[in-house]
Order: structure tokens, then C-alpha cells, then sequence
């Protein structure tokens, strides 16, 4: 399972979750499973999370878990 | 096409289809049953209210499948969407098979072929819809 980081640097950014659903293209409601570690997302949505969290590598935002 | 498609969201939990989002998408359902009432309200269905009904339903039906089509998804919404749609062919499929096969039986029983043709072809046209997608998919991607 993928783990996520993305609450934190959203909260750093001070922008809410719909407000980074709609830059990425997803509903609020996806945003909140990946932030729950519900979800594991596509390289693409990942890639473009990432970007919109101004952060250069996905792995800055998605640490996957082989556990 | 009459209808947009951001009027309106995916029926996750009643069903197939959509449900309106918006104000706009409960004018569409509005707009698009009054005429419906007004050519067989009164219950005198002429040749020109018939055609006139065929028209206006296949330009829905029309758009209706346009805007299934373009409903706002993201690719977790398609994942769900994909498996509940998988999950509830099953049944369906399980639930035929088990129909025809009863009815067999019962034609068994009274020494006749007694299997509903419908069903059948249900199935074959499942089937052969499955075939399509898969040849389709591994072409594509």
C-alpha cells in the first residue's frame, strides 16, 4: 500500500482539498482516500499531484509500502 | 447535444445512470418529460403524436448516451464504476443461466424444448460484447 504525504504539504501550501481536486482533475472525494491511504493512484495522477504540491519527485509525496 | 454533461453525476447507489447535479440538469428531466405528457396525456394517440414521440424520445436516447458517455469521472470513480458494473453482470449472468436451466428442466419434464430464446441470446450478446472490449483493450493498450 502506498503511503501519502500529501496532507502535509497541502496544509503547507494552505490550499484545501477541493481546491487541489480540481488542479489535478479528480473529485474531492478521491483526494481524500489518498490521503487516508485508501487509494493508490495512477504514475499519472501521482506525477501530477506531486506538481501541483510543488514537489519534484513522486516519491517526495508517495512512499510506497512493500509491506 | 441538448443535455451537458456537468449537469449532471454518476447514480451510484440507485442504479444505472445519472442524476441531476445541478438546477440545469433537473430542467433537462423537466424539459424533456413534458412533451412526453402532452402527446399521450390525454390518452388520443394519432400518427402524428406517435411519430412525433419516436423523434423526441430517440433525440433523448440519443442524448442520454451522449451524456453517460462524458459523465465527469476520474480513475478511481472508473475503477468502482467498473467493478460494481463487473459484480452486477455476474449476478445477472448467474441468475439467466440459472433461469434457462430450470427451464429446461421443466421442458424436460413435459418431453418439450422449453427455453426462452431472449435469454439466451442475452447471454450470447454478453459474450460476444466481452469478446469485442477484450480484442479491443489489448490492441489499445
Amino acid at each position: 500500500m502506498m503511503e501519502t504525504k500529501i496532507t502535509y504539504y497541502r496544509n503547507k501550501l494552505g490550499i484545501t482539498q477541493e481546491e487541489l481536486a480540481k488542479v489535478v482533475g479528480v473529485t474531492r472525494q478521491t483526494i481524500i482516500s489518498l490521503e487516508q491511504n485508501k487509494y493508490n493512484p495512477s504514475l499519472i495522477l501521482a506525477s501530477k499531484i506531486t506538481q501541483a504540491l510543488k514537489q519534484k519527485h513522486i516519491e517526495d509525496v508517495f512512499i510506497f509500502n512493500s509491506k | 447535444m441538448i443535455g451537458k454533461y456537468n449537469w449532471f453525476k454518476r447514480r451510484k447507489y440507485t442504479g444505472w445512470g445519472f442524476t441531476p447535479a445541478t438546477w440545469q440538469g433537473w430542467l433537462y428531466i423537466v424539459v424533456l418529460v413534458i412533451p412526453i405528457i402532452l402527446l399521450t396525456g390525454d390518452g388520443h394517440m394519432t400518427q402524428t403524436r406517435i411519430i412525433l414521440l419516436i423523434i423526441w424520445s430517440i433525440i433523448f436516447v440519443v442524448d442520454f448516451i451522449d451524456i453517460m458517455i462524458h459523465l465527469p469521472k476520474d480513475e478511481r470513480d472508473r475503477i468502482h464504476e467498473a467493478i460494481s458494473e463487473r459484480n452486477a453482470l455476474w449476478v445477472i449472468v448467474i441468475v439467466l443461466a440459472v433461469g434457462v436451466a430450470y427451464q429446461a428442466a421443466q421442458g424436460a419434464i413435459k418431453g418439450i424444448v422449453q427455453v426462452d430464446p431472449v435469454i439466451i441470446v442475452a447471454i450470447l450478446a454478453g459474450l460476444f460484447a466481452k469478446i469485442v472490449s477484450n480484442i479491443y483493450l489489448d490492441k489499445k493498450n
